[in-house]
């Protein structure tokens, strides 16, 4: 008698559908290309691309990384080359690599993601979902992140989502305490799922030059150094229940993983570990397909949201 | 590319808190090009601190057993960690990672100059072009002798060297940068490699850049991925008509145009 569980691992978002939890965070994995000769990245739920912008930016100033406890402090600046060098260019690879994406974008104002918006009309059809990077500069709000103004959220989020019938996430960061608002508004706008927690503002110092060690003077954590906070931004959404949380922030291995569905993540990204170890996004596949089957749980769905929570009197 | 677990077979003091580990690879000594790095993991086994790894340039490589070494100095907790480790212990790695320098065309005749531990990368530069029939000559400083025992192993490779040292205690007494320029006729006959510190990079930049000489620069910048993801470790390179963009050392690097490089 053949005993083996094959557990299910599909997870649904609202409308967007993953052939498992395990997907990549942005602007860790570019498009799978480097990664690609370390393992096949068409078994990812999804691969997240870096996030676009409708021109190429530069970026910022080096040192742009910086090392701390468990972490990583970083100011890229959101270098990367236009949302038409995506569309010519790392579309095709990522299609031929069988890989399920999620394009990542952002504008400086609602206008520039509106224009972004109609630049990938046409390749809808190829990629399950548009993630919105909101937890960068709007410029119609003194350079506030979009994000500190949930009422900023829900212009983007309706503009996006009146022009492109694909589903859209929303990034939020953990930075503002106003992820709840954000995430209803965005749900009113039409949003499919809420991605949390992008980096935590940080900063490290030489104690030498007395200089800041980023070119950029703070820059956003990263790591395992900031996978309670996600966690618990992670619970705290799951509980209102007002859409799907995609959660990420310092996976390192699928005992991470688990924690982020037990408090109700229906899907997890990897990020930091990436930089790491190359391979980490198979590993992390196989070690919770092991763990399921030595578990006997026949599908990745019993377990999000599982949390037990015992009150007791003080 | 691949990640590897390596056995190593010695890590020893080369210098005061300088160290040279040797590794069984045959992978690496099969593909490693001139300029490659390493990226090695400096944490025991799923450690997160230190979290990420850390880029070594192969110093040398010994076909015949399959090994090669990387120089470091111990700096911190990776490196201390790496200094920890013992003969028969394993490391993990990936490699080898970079753009990688073509020997096989260029001039026949090939200087390298270098300022501490620049000296890593330069030294198998060193040991490929001479395979290769070609003529090498090594100007290399120091701020003192903790490397010393690297002009034994320059002097088994034959190759020709001048070394300087700002206390005077190691070769000529002085900047190796101080030196350069007795007469450009001389440089223009070479295909120059340079790899130091920024300080050092900056007065050859000046120096070789009156007189239009070019030469390659190898460049050290803080690496997250070292795989060309993470878009950390760029430096400003010059374009056309005053323009910039930024490059990744781990990716279109460590090796560029020394004229080209903006240094800030």
């Amino acid at each position: 008698m053949n005993d083996i569980i094959r557990p299910s691992l599909k997870v649904q978002l609202g409308k967007i559908k993953f052939k498992n939890p395990v997907i990549t965070c942005s602007g860790t994995f570019s498009h799978g290309e480097e990664h690609m000769v370390f393992y096949d990245i068409g078994k990812l739920g999804a691969v997240t691309t870096k996030s676009y912008s409708l021109l190429p930016m530069k970026g910022n100033p080096p040192p742009r990384i910086c090392e701390t406890a468990s972490g990583v402090l970083n100011s890229i600046g959101l270098q990367n080359d236009g949302i038409d060098s995506f569309i010519y260019r790392h579309l095709p690879w990522m299609k031929g690599a069988g890989a399920s994406i999620i394009l990542s974008i952002f504008g400086r104002t609602t206008e520039e993601f509106k224009k972004i918006a109609l630049r990938i009309l046409d390749i809808k059809s190829e990629i399950l979902a548009v993630e919105l990077n909101l937890s960068c500069p709007n410029l119609e709000q003194g350079g506030k992140a979009f994000c500190a103004v949930p009422e900023e959220v829900k212009r983007v989020v309706d503009s996006v989502v009146s022009m492109l019938d694909i589903p859209v996430i929303v990034k939020l960061s953990p930075d503002f305490e106003t992820i709840d608002r954000s995430a209803e508004l965005a749900r009113q706008s039409g949003a499919e799922a809420i991605s949390i927690i992008n980096t935590v503002v940080g900063m490290a110092v030489d104690i030498d030059t007395a200089k800041p060690l980023l070119g950029n003077v703070t820059g956003g954590l990263s790591g395992p150094a900031v996978k309670p906070i996600a966690l618990a931004r992670v619970y705290q959404l799951c509980q209102q229940d007002i859409l799907p949380v995609i959660a990420m922030g310092g996976v390192f291995g699928y005992r991470d993983l688990l924690e982020f569905l037990i408090v109700g993540a229906r899907a997890v990204g990897i990020g930091t570990a990436n930089f790491v170890q190359y391979d980490i996004g198979e590993r992390i596949l196989n070690d919770l397909t092991a763990y399921l089957r030595e578990k006997k749980i026949d599908d990745v769905n019993k377990i999000i949201g599982r949390l037990k929570v015992e009150k007791k009197q003080a | 590319m691949k990640l590897l677990n390596s056995e190593i077979l010695s890590n020893q003091q080369y210098g005061p808190g300088i160290f040279k580990m040797e590794l069984f690879s045959p992978y690496i000594v099969r593909n490693v090009m001139a300029g490659q790095f390493v990226n090695i993991r400096c944490a025991p086994n799923d450690g997160t601190d230190p979290l990420l790894r850390r880029p070594f340039s192969v110093f040398d490589i010994e076909e015949r057993f399959n090994v090669f070494s990387v120089l470091y100095m111990v700096k911190g907790k990776g490196t201390g960690y790496m200094s920890s480790l013992r003969k028969g212990d394993t490391v993990d790695l990936a490699g080898p990672m970079g753009s990688g320098i073509d020997l096989n065309t260029g001039s026949k005749d090939i200087l390298l100059i270098g300022g501490g531990m620049g000296i890593a990368p330069l030294n198998l530069i060193a040991k490929m072009a001479l395979a290769r029939g070609k003529n090498v000559f090594i100007m290399a400083g120091f701020r003192d002798s903790s490397l010393l025992r690297w002009e034994r192993d320059l002097v088994r490779m034959e190759v020709k060297y001048r070394i300087f040292s700002e206390d005077g205690k190691w070769g000529e007494k002085g900047l190796v940068s101080e030196y350069i320029f007795e007469g450009d006729r001389f440089y223009k006959k070479h295909e120059i490699y340079v790899c130091g510190p920024v300080e050092m990079l900056k007065i050859i930049q000046e120096k070789l850049g009156r007189y239009q000489i070019s030469a390659t620069a190898l460049l050290e910048e803080k690496m997250a991925c070292g795989i060309g993801v993470c878009m950390g470790c760029v430096v400003k390179i010059r374009g056309k008509n005053g323009s910039f963009s930024y490059k990744r050392v781990c990716r279109e690097g460590p090796a560029f145009e020394l004229s080209e490089v903006v240094f800030e």
